[in-house]
């Protein structure tokens, strides 16, 4: 392998792997152009080598949300069934799906989503609204709090509107299998705007939650070939160094600032989709 | 330590462990094949007995794909270590949730390589 495609492997790699810890992405959906176009890798191999990234976000990020106490555990294991029910459903009809409506109408649900945080961000001049835990909510003890490093104070939430948030995490998983990817773009909405979690809890727990459904899927394109190791080994140490400094950076941040970001990578990311979709 | 700590500092002990382990696995891995100038590596492998045992064991390809596994194995770890310990706690819900996450991953894993 030549060290100059190794050099630019790490460099994307470490870039999708900070945006995707700091986000709640997984950083695939990043990763992958930019494998294509600026390496020339082939698109299987270049997603073969991604959703190990995935995984490798996941992991090395929650190790730090985790011990920081910024995940929602709780939360994260109650909604992974959902998103692992809507894997396993969207897996099932891959073959009957229509790839190229579907990643315009998944295109136009991110920019939904980027829309309605933008709009409650300048009503309210805060990364989240902070409401009581609903009945569901306080049946299984998903309210919980974290300190923010950043307003150097502990913030204590609800989880409202459990259901509704259930109920589009099993969209995203359904998403997520049909088209392979991790659904971080419609989890960290849905957790932030539907059950008004704090921004960075649900950049947090999104990344919590997505290497579970990538590892099942990183297996499955490892048995299929897709796994090229001297593509996949340097972009996975890349994505580990770039996803541990993403998560030790998100609790500096003020949530609002970590909002606005995100806003602005989900409308690209949603533009880039309904491109795709239409044949661009 | 309350309970939920204790359960933290299990889960994010776990995940760093198996990330690092994974990480030397894979330096080691590609260090391995650049030093034989090995440049073949298999592809469709995941019959457990290569996973676990190689051919010859511990041949550099063997050495990097197993630095995969233990990336692959350490979010589904994760799952099975908190089953374990809501069922310590007699946290049924969560150990039922935890247990029922295992099995769907399980099918789509079967359906998927089918």
């Amino acid at each position: 392998m030549q060290p100059l495609f190794m050099l630019y492997s790490l460099a994307i790699a470490l870039g999708s792997g900070f945006l995707g810890a700091l986000l709640g992405l997984g950083g695939g959906v990043i990763m992958v152009p930019l494998m294509v176009f600026l390496l020339g890798v082939p698109i299987h191999l270049a997603s073969g080598a991604s959703i190990l990234a995935v995984v490798a976000t996941s992991s090395a990020s929650a190790s730090v949300y985790v011990r920081d106490e910024i995940t929602n555990m709780r939360l994260g294991m109650f909604l992974e069934l959902a998103t692992t029910l809507g894997a396993l459903t969207g897996a099932s009809f891959v073959a009957m799906a229509a790839e190229s409506l579907l990643k315009t109408v998944f295109g136009l649900s991110l920019i939904y989503g980027s829309v309605v945080m933008w709009y409650q961000l300048r009503n309210t001049r805060r990364s989240w609204v902070n409401k009581p835990n609903d009945w569901l909510a306080e049946k299984l003890s998903l309210g919980g709090s974290y300190y923010d490093e950043a307003r150097g104070e502990q913030i204590s939430y609800g989880v409202s509107r459990t259901l509704g948030t259930f109920g589009v995490s099993y969209v995203a998983g359904i998403i997520s299998g049909l088209l392979g990817i991790g659904g971080g773009g419609i989890k960290v909405p849905a957790m932030n705007v539907v059950s008004s979690v704090p921004m960075k809890v649900a950049v947090a727990t999104s990344n919590f939650m997505i290497g579970v459904t990538a590892a099942a899927s990183a297996l499955v394109y490892i048995r299929h070939g897709f796994c090229d190791g001297f593509i996949t080994a340097p972009v996975v140490l890349g994505t580990l160094a770039g996803s541990y400094m993403g998560a030790r950076t998100t609790g500096r941040l003020r949530g609002v600032f970590l909002k606005r970001v995100f806003i602005v990578v989900l409308l690209l990311l949603g533009l880039r989709m309904i491109a795709s979709g239409v044949g661009f | 330590m309350d309970r939920v700590r204790l359960l933290e500092l299990l889960v994010s002990r776990l995940l760093r462990t198996g990330v690092l382990m994974s990480g030397v696995l894979m330096v080691a891995g590609l260090g391995l094949l650049w030093a034989t100038g090995d440049v073949s590596c298999p592809v469709g492998v995941l019959s457990v007995s290569w996973v676990l045992f190689g051919d010859p064991f511990l041949e550099p390809s063997h050495v990097l794909f197993l630095g995969f596994f233990t990336l692959i194995a350490t979010p589904l770890l994760r799952i099975v270590a908190s089953a374990t310990a809501h069922l310590v706690e007699r946290d049924l819900v969560f150990a039922l949730l935890n247990i029922s996450v295992l099995l769907i991953l399980a099918v789509s894993f079967v359906l998927g390589v089918g």
